[in-house]
C-alpha cells in the first residue's frame, strides 16, 4: 500500500480535527479564570499539528502528483494483515468476556487462540501453558499484590 | 555525596531490593534476549507489579530490567544474527560471525564484560553529575523550565522521529492526549465530551503498554509465519576459544573506555539513544584500531566497542531525566513514569526530598552490575534455552500479562479498552512513520509545561518581554535552534549519500 495516500487522508482528518480545536469553545466544560486559560496550551499545539500535518500532507502530496517512485519507508506492507484483525478480534472478546465469566475461565481460551493463531500444534503443552498461567497470575496477583482480577458474575 | 551513597548501599544491601534486582536481571536477560520482544516492553510489563512494593525496590528492579534487557538483546544477536534490540545491530554483525567460526563462547563473554564495564563506568559518571547539575537547575525558575521543556520537545522531536514534522507531530499528539481530562490548573474539563471516566485523563499504564508492548506483539502476529530460529552456542574444541582471557579483555579495554565515553556523552543528550552510541563507538573504535580489517568479520574489539557504548546508555540517560525532569529516549520515558507512579518527581528537588531513595537507587545501579555479571555468566545455556522458546508459548504469556498489567493500574475494566485503543493507535503510528516514543514524552512533559507556562504567565503578567530576559531562555532558544539545524543537515547527508553512491 501507498503511503503517501495514507498521509494525505490522515494529515487532512489532523488538520480538521486541529480546526475544530481551535473555532470550537465546547471542548472544554467550566473551570476558573487563569491568565493561561484552559484552551490556551490546547490551541498552540493545534496550530503546530496543522503545520506539522500539512508540511507532511503537501511533500506527500506533491510526490503523488509528480507520480514519483516508492521508496522503502513508503511502502506499507499489508501481508499478514488478517492476523492483526484476528488478534484485535480476540482482545476485544477478551475484554467482554472477562467481567462475565472471570479471568480464570476467560484466559486459557485466549492464550490457546493466540498460540493457535501463532501457528502452534503442540496441544498438550499448550494447554498446560493456557491453564496454569492463569491459575498462577489470578493467585499471585490476589496474593502478593492485593489485586483482584476479575471473577465469574453469571 | 560519599556519606549519602553510603546510605543508598546500606538501604539496598537488605533482601528485598536484592530479590528485586535479581529477578529484574533475570526477566531482562529473558526478554532482551527473545527476538521480538525488548527491554522496554519487559520494563511496561512489569511496571504494574512495582506499584505495591517500596519505591526502592521497585525503582531498583525496573532499572536492572533496563539494563539487562540491553544486554539480553546481544544473545539473540550473537547466536541468531537476529538483535533483540536495535542497538545491538552491530553486535550481531561482529559476533554472529564469531558464532560461525564457532566461538560463540568468546562473543557472549567479550559482549557481557564490555557491557558491564560500560555500564558501571556510565553509572560513576551519573552519580558524580547528577548532584551538582541538579544544584545548579535548581536556580531555573518557571521561565527557564519553559524554555527548557520546549527545548527537549524541540530536540526529542527532531532527532527522533523519522522526519522532523513526523517527530514533531507524534510530540505535539502526546501533547494533546495528555491534554484529555481535568486541567490541573483551571480545573476545567477538556475533551472530555461528556464521559465521565474521561476526566481524570488516560490512565498512563494501559496507555503506555498498549502504545510501546503491544505494537510489538502486533509485529510477531504480523510476521508469524517467518520460521523460527532455535539458538544454540556453538563450542569450538580449544578452550581459548569458548572464552574471553584476562589478556584479551585488557587489549580491549582502552577501546571498551573510549567507547563508554562516547556511550555516556551521547546517553545524556535527549534523543539521541543507544543505537546511536553504539553506531558513533563503533565507527571510532574502527577508524583508531590496529586492525580495522577485522571488522564486521568477527571483531573481538567491534562488539567491544558496541556493547560498552550502547549500555553506558542505560546510567547516562538518567541524568537529563534526574537532573531537568527530561526523559532522553523511550525508557527513561518510561522510567519517569514509574517514578511519578511511585511519588518520585523526577527532577532536581529529588537529590534534596528523596536523597536516601535516589543514593539507594544509583547504589542498586553498580550492584546490578555486578548481578549481571554474576547471572549471565552463569547462566547463559539457561537465558539461551528460555530465549528459543517458540513464539506460541511466549506471546500468549505476553498478551496476558499486558492484559494484567493493564488492570492493575486502576483495577478498572475501562483501562482495558484504553489499552486496545491504544495498542491500535501505536501500531498504526509505526505504519505512518510516527514516532510512539516521542507521543509517550510529549505525554508526560506536557503537564510540567502547562503548569511552568501558567507559573511564568503569572510572573511576568503583561510585561512579555520578560520571557526572554534570562540568559537562560537565550541558550534554550540557541540549542533548541543549533539542533534542528543540525538535525537538517544530518537527514540532507543522509538522504544525499545513497544518491552519490548510485551515481
Amino acid at each position: 500500500m501507498d503511503r503517501r495516500k495514507v498521509d494525505v487522508v490522515l494529515t487532512t482528518v489532523l488538520i480538521i480535527i486541529s480546526l475544530i480545536i481551535l473555532t470550537s469553545d465546547q471542548l472544554v466544560e467550566g473551570g476558573a479564570e487563569t491568565d493561561l486559560g484552559s484552551m490556551f496550551l490546547p490551541r498552540i499545539v493545534a496550530v503546530l499539528m496543522i503545520i506539522f500535518s500539512a508540511t507532511i500532507g503537501i511533500q506527500s502530496l506533491k510526490k503523488l502528483l509528480q507520480q514519483k517512485e516508492l521508496e522503502d519507508k513508503e511502502l506499507i506492507v499489508t501481508n499478514g494483515y488478517g492476523g492483526i484483525f484476528i488478534y484485535i478480534g480476540i482482545f476485544i472478546a477478551y475484554w467482554l468476556l472477562v467481567p462475565v465469566f472471570g479471568f480464570i475461565v476467560t484466559t486459557p481460551f485466549v492464550m490457546f487462540s493466540v498460540a493457535l493463531l501463532l501457528g502452534g500444534r503442540n496441544w498438550v503443552p499448550i494447554t498446560a501453558v493456557s491453564v496454569i498461567t492463569p491459575i498462577l497470575i489470578f493467585y499471585g496477583s490476589s496474593q502478593f499484590l492485593r489485586v483482584f482480577l476479575p471473577t465469574w458474575s453469571l | 555525596m560519599f556519606d549519602n551513597l553510603l546510605s543508598g548501599f546500606s538501604a539496598i544491601l537488605a533482601v528485598g531490593p536484592i530479590l528485586g534486582i535479581i529477578a529484574g536481571v533475570i526477566i531482562g536477560i529473558i526478554f532482551g534476549a527473545i527476538p521480538g520482544i525488548s527491554g522496554i516492553m519487559a520494563i511496561a510489563i512489569i511496571l504494574p507489579l512495582t506499584f505495591y512494593v517500596d519505591p526502592i525496590i521497585g525503582i531498583t528492579m525496573l532499572l536492572a530490567v533496563y539494563k539487562a534487557g540491553i544486554y539480553g538483546g546481544s544473545i539473540s544477536a550473537i547466536l541468531i544474527n537476529t538483535p533483540g534490540a536495535a542497538a545491538s545491530f552491530l553486535t550481531a554483525v561482529d559476533g554472529n560471525a564469531l558464532t560461525k567460526a564457532g566461538k560463540a563462547g568468546k562473543a557472549l563473554d567479550i559482549s557481557l564484560f564490555s557491557s558491564v564495564s560500560g555500564e558501571m563506568l556510565a553509572t560513576l559518571v551519573l552519580i558524580l553529575v547528577a548532584a551538582p547539575i541538579s544544584a545548579i537547575s535548581l536556580q531555573a525558575g518557571p521561565i527557564e523550565k519553559v524554555f527548557l521543556l520546549l527545548f527537549a520537545f524541540t530536540v526529542i522531536g527532531t532527532l527522533a522521529g523519522e522526519s522532523i514534522p513526523r517527530g514533531l507531530l507524534s510530540c505535539c499528539l502526546g501533547m494533546l492526549f495528555a491534554m484529555v481530562g481535568m486541567s490541573t490548573i483551571t480545573g476545567a474539563s477538556r475533551f472530555t465530551f461528556g464521559y465521565t471516566e474521561l476526566m481524570a485523563g488516560f490512565t498512563f499504564t494501559p496507555m503506555l503498554i498498549g502504545i510501546l508492548v503491544m505494537p510489538e506483539v502486533i509485529n510477531v502476529i504480523r510476521r508469524r509465519k517467518v520460521p523460527h530460529h532455535e539458538m544454540m552456542i556453538t563450542h569450538s574444541p580449544k578452550p581459548a576459544d569458548n572464552r574471553i582471557s584476562f589478556k584479551e579483555y585488557r587489549s580491549v579495554f582502552a577501546t571498551i573506555v573510549k567507547s563508554s565515553g562516547i556511550g555516556t556523552f551521547i546517553g545524556a543528550l535527549p534523543g539521541l539513544g543507544s543505537s546511536t552510541a553504539a553506531f558513533i563507538a563503533y565507527g571510532e573504535a574502527k577508524r583508531t584500531s590496529k586492525k580495522p580489517e577485522e571488522y564486521g568479520k568477527g571483531s573481538v574489539e567491534g562488539i567491544a566497542a558496541a556493547e560498552s557504548a550502547n549500555n553506558a546508555v542505560c546510567g547516562s540517560s538518567m541524568i537529563p531525566m534526574l537532573t531537568l525532569s527530561i526523559p532522553g529516549d523511550d525508557v527513561a520515558a518510561l522510567l519517569m513514569g514509574a517514578f511519578l507512579i511511585h511519588g518520585l518527581t523526577p527532577g532536581p528537588l529529588i537529590f534534596f526530598e528523596h536523597t536516601e531513595t535516589i543514593y539507594a537507587i544509583f547504589a542498586g545501579f553498580l550492584i546490578t552490575d555486578l548481578f549481571l555479571l554474576g547471572i549471565a555468566k552463569s547462566g547463559f545455556r539457561f537465558f539461551v534455552k528460555v530465549a528459543s522458546l517458540r513464539r506460541y508459548y511466549i506471546f500468549p504469556c505476553v498478551t496476558v500479562f499486558a492484559f494484567t498489567g493493564a488492570f492493575t493500574a486502576g483495577q478498572n475494566m475501562n483501562d482495558i479498552l484504553v489499552l486496545i485503543a491504544f495498542t491500535i493507535m501505536g501500531y498504526s503510528m509505526r505504519v505512518f512513520g510516527l514516532n510512539p516514543a516521542v507521543f509517550i514524552i510529549g505525554f508526560i512533559l506536557t503537564p510540567f509545561l502547562e503548569q511552568n507556562l501558567d507559573q511564568a504567565l503569572a510572573i511576568v503578567g503583561t510585561d512579555y518581554h520578560l520571557f526572554f530576559a534570562s540568559p537562560f531562555s537565550w541558550v534554550f532558544i540557541a540549542l533548541s535552534a543549533f539542533f534542528i539545524y543540525s538535525s537538517l543537515r544530518m537527514r540532507k547527508k543522509a538522504t544525499s549519500t545513497p544518491q552519490e553512491k548510485a551515481v
